[in-house]
């Protein structure tokens, strides 16, 4: 596999302000000329670097950039929610929030849907079979400390692999019966199928 | 009419025999054109996209072919419960075992996925409706309701399914533990826990 979730994680939280200046530049390159047409000097032009340290920064150039960026974005939304996250304090709330969270941000960010919309080819690869599974890891790795203080530590990483692969297939093929705008249809998700399938036994389940 | 349609069903399985035998990357327009024993024009008139077109109109041809495979192989399961392990381990198992999917993953990801991706949804109704069938009879726990429950079985059947993340799914045992403590606990009244 090469790449490892750890990796991932910190790769975006050791990441220096010149790696990030790049990613957002790459970001806004993409969400302006699509990812075909973006050079590897554009994106450097556009984060004021030269091309040297552009590639200092992405040895890989322009071939790295599409796992590199979203290594990053994982990372900073994962970031951005933590506040909100830790703010829970029962396992349903937990994952009511987490689940809306990720859902937003994924369906609600725009280079990634125009991306999807536009140029499947590019990211489609890294959300199917075995290059999942990194996605999968990762996201796991990033969501078991949260989980950790509702359930005992043999049940938090298929927990957390289950909510994974529930926003993923909800924010990747959308449903009105799991719309991330309707806190609701979260809540009943919840209730009705995860929490029964995440706790080991009912004590754990918080009341209505 | 009925003419077109078989000749565009010639130029498909023509095609996928090509992928069968020479792989992704060498497969071209010429030789499936070739094996068809029509010309390069006839195959552009069906497909005027070319090798992207064909390539997609393959991919969701061997995915309808795939799902009638899974759905012979585990006709005889005997419970809910037991359904559910096979379709996983079975559908895992005709994964792995198909060449040139593989191959495709390994040299044009890109261009296989979208197709691939793009016919999900068909994919999903199919399961779904399918699920709702199985799950009527069945003993639902209080509040499920069975097209919600089947619908996000088909979605996590198919997630486990081309991507098995933490869980050793060539093993029955674990398979077996997978669908009945996450799968169905939330669902049947025997699972839960």
């Amino acid at each position: 596999m090469g790449v490892t979730a750890r990796d991932w994680s910190e790769q975006y939280l050791t990441a220096d302000d010149l790696e990030r200046t790049m990613v957002a530049a790459a970001l806004r390159c993409v969400a302006r000329w699509g990812f075909a047409k973006t050079t590897f000097d554009d994106i450097a032009r556009e984060a004021g670097v030269s091309r040297a340290t552009a590639y200092r920064v992405f040895p890989g150039g322009k071939d790295r950039l599409v796992a590199t960026v979203l290594h990053h974005e994982i990372g900073r939304l994962f970031h951005e929610a933590e506040t909100e996250v830790a703010a829970t304090d029962s396992l349903e709330d937990l994952l009511c929030t987490g689940i809306r969270l990720a859902m937003q941000m994924l369906t609600g960010h725009e280079v990634l849907q125009y991306m999807l919309q536009h140029e499947p080819e590019v990211v489609l690869p890294h959300f199917a079979f075995h290059r999942l599974d990194v996605v999968l890891a990762y996201a796991a790795e990033l969501s078991s400390p949260h989980l950790a203080r509702f359930l005992p530590e043999p049940a938090v990483r298929p927990a957390a692999e289950l909510v994974a692969r529930v926003v993923l297939t909800f924010s990747f093929n959308p449903s009105d019966r799991v719309d991330p705008n309707d806190p609701l249809s979260i809540r009943r998700l919840v209730q009705t199928y995860l929490l029964p399938a995440i706790t080991p036994n009912a004590e754990l389940r918080s009341p209505r | 009419m009925a003419e077109t349609a078989d000749t565009r069903t010639r130029i498909i399985e023509a095609a996928h025999e090509r992928l069968v035998a020479d792989g992704v990357t060498r497969t071209t327009i010429e030789s499936v054109a070739q094996h068809a024993g029509l010309s390069r024009a006839t195959i552009y008139r069906h497909f005027p996209g070319g090798r992207d077109e064909l390539g997609a109109a393959v991919v969701s041809w061997e995915v309808g072919r795939f799902f009638d495979q899974l759905r012979a192989e585990t006709a005889g399961a005997a419970g809910f419960a037991d359904w559910m392990v096979r379709r996983l381990t079975v559908g895992r198992r005709l994964l792995d075992e198909h060449e040139v999917l593989q191959d495709a993953l390994e040299q044009e990801a890109d261009q296989v996925l979208p197709p691939l991706v793009s016919v999900m949804p068909i994919v999903l109704g199919m399961l779904r409706d399918e699920l709702a069938q199985r799950l009527e009879g069945e003993h639902l726990r209080p509040g499920v309701d069975r097209g919600e429950a089947a619908d996000l079985l088909a979605r996590l059947l198919l997630s486990f399914m081309g991507t098995a993340g933490s869980w050793q799914l060539d093993d029955p045992a674990e398979a077996d533990r997978l669908v009945r403590e996450q799968l169905l606990a939330g669902v049947l009244v025997t699972y839960d826990r």
